[in-house]
């Protein structure tokens, strides 16, 4: 084995590919890159020695995440370090400071800041606590795992029972996006990868709605979060089953988040609004694989001339997808990522982002349902968990990203947005449309 | 026919610890089959059994058990 080679672990998959172009776009506008965040709020402090030594156990069995992340030639490569970096971090406010600012403002330092990307921990775990609140934070790189995975992780520090945590990653499988490509012949990935391209340059035709102002550099990430009683969330609920039946009910939010944009600014330069997001192709329920990334991406567009006519547009993004899936658009991003892991960051990047008509962002803003949070109870090392949220970077423009999860029969809506082109008013506002979107019957 | 959309069902769509212990009576949406995967059960289940099953008819109470999707399909069999 060659000296540039033997210190590799593994080489990234299409899709963590994928994610690490968002990153490098991120990090082009001197921001952190591609930081996720997933949050347990708690009712009483945990014990952090018990923390520590699960989380030592975690590092143990997935070594993964001590690795480097590093360029060979054009391909990209998690690699061993020298020294292994701390997992586990505690942050204690003092007496002085107002205990939400001191969560929000950990939560926030740590999302934003910013290191190479040889250097970042792959994944850090944060108990962040003061006199009457504690939060445990796992912060992530997203060419790492993606969000279902990061699901996993947590379900894995919450599992109390030795054997059963034995279960996780078993059996090891390859990566997801591998596995199903495998199943066509050339031919069938060739006419994938023409039916996926013109299925982006139809999109294209249509100019995306933006709402950031693009006219300011990107500063920081800010968030605002909001859970809504159980009352609320069951309205809710019933409204997805009502307006978007069985098969298509995420998009309940983003048609919902479509209209309290347009609300914002009717007169918004744009012919639609169009919403990447990601489709899993791990089973449902299945504890492997863990980490890497295995999703492939789905778009959800409609022109703003439907917006007005809110049963319209549910139907639209309804038939939307049907015609996806019956049509297997899904599946044709496949060979589209694979084709793409072998372009430079910046040209995967630049196809990822830009229109192929207009040159300017596809993306109005970006968006991310978790569902229901499956952890394996709802207790964290003996305390119980009072809510979950979920934090990313996004890239500017869309400078946006809406992101919502189910705990407890309680929906948590979670607002990341870049300032200066957001600001906190605006997302305050626009939250109250959003609410009034969600709760209209 | 049933023996064929538990294959695809525990092979592509869930996971099941122990498939062999699930009835054709207990509860698939319970057991982690979502909106995706419904759609994608759908699509298999047309093109396997040359069937076409209406978008009007997806509803929690034909796709619940392999016994009500057994139905759902047999229903729509020319």
């Amino acid at each position: 084995m060659s000296k540039a080679t033997d210190d590799i672990i593994q080489i990234l998959n299409p899709s963590d590919c994928f994610t690490l172009a968002m990153d490098e776009e991120i990090r082009q506008e001197n921001m952190p890159g591609s930081q996720c965040g997933y949050a347990l709020e708690l009712a009483s402090p945990p014990d952090p020695n018990a923390i520590q030594q699960r989380i030592n156990e975690f590092g143990e069995r997935f070594p993964l995440v001590f690795a480097s992340l590093q360029q060979r030639g054009k391909r990209f490569f998690w690699c061993q370090r020298a020294q292994q970096h701390p997992l586990f971090h505690q942050h204690i406010a003092s007496d002085k400071i107002s205990k939400d600012d001191f969560h929000k403002q950990t939560a926030l330092k740590l999302l934003n800041h910013r290191q190479d990307r040889e250097t970042v921990p792959p994944i850090e775990f944060h108990l962040i606590q003061s006199a009457s609140k504690n939060t445990f934070l796992m912060r992530w790189t997203h060419p790492f795992c993606d969000a279902k995975g990061a699901d996993l992780i947590l379900k894995y520090l919450c599992t109390e029972d030795a054997e059963q945590r034995l279960k996780f990653d078993l059996p090891r499988l390859e990566p997801l996006v591998n596995t199903q490509l495998a199943k066509y012949k050339w031919w069938q990935k060739i006419a994938m990868f023409i039916k996926a391209k013109r299925y982006i340059s139809q999109m294209d035709t249509l100019q995306s709605v933006i709402h950031a102002d693009t006219s300011k550099a990107p500063k920081q990430l800010n968030y605002h979060t909001y859970t809504l009683s159980p009352e609320q969330t069951q309205t809710i609920n019933q409204n997805i089953r009502q307006q978007m039946g069985l098969t298509a009910s995420s998009l309940y939010y983003v048609g919902c988040f479509m209209r309290a944009l347009q609300r914002m600014n009717p007169e918004q330069e744009g012919d639609a609004y169009c919403a990447p997001y990601a489709f899993n192709l791990r089973r449902n329920k299945a504890l492997s694989p863990l980490l890497s990334n295995h999703v492939a991406p789905l778009f959800a567009q409609a022109p703003k001339a439907i917006l007005h006519d809110r049963p319209a547009l549910f139907q639209h993004l309804n038939q939307q997808n049907t015609n996806t899936l019956r049509k297997q658009l899904d599946y044709a991003f496949l060979p589209v990522m694979w084709a793409a892991s072998w372009l430079s960051l910046k040209q995967h990047g630049e196809k990822l982002r830009t229109s192929m008509r207009t040159g300017t962002e596809r993306s109005s803003f970006w968006f991310s349902d978790i569902g229901q949070v499956d952890l394996s109870n709802t207790s964290f090392f003996n305390t119980d968990i009072t809510r979950i949220y979920h934090l990313c970077q996004i890239s500017s423009p869309p400078a946006i990203a809406f992101l919502s999860c189910q705990f407890n029969q309680q929906l948590t809506l979670s607002y990341n947005f870049i300032e200066p082109l957001f600001t906190e008013e605006w997302i305050a506002a626009l939250h109250q449309n959003m609410l009034e979107e969600l709760l209209l019957p | 026919m049933k023996q064929h959309i538990r294959e695809f069902i525990f092979n592509e769509l869930i996971f099941v610890a122990e498939p062999e212990k699930f009835s054709d009576n207990d509860d698939l949406l319970e057991a982690g089959l979502d909106s995706m995967g419904i759609m994608r059960l759908i699509m298999h289940i047309e093109e396997q059994f040359s069937v076409t099953l209406p978008d009007s008819e997806i509803d929690p109470d034909n796709v619940k058990s392999f016994n009500a999707l057994e139905q759902w399909i047999l229903q729509h069999k020319a």
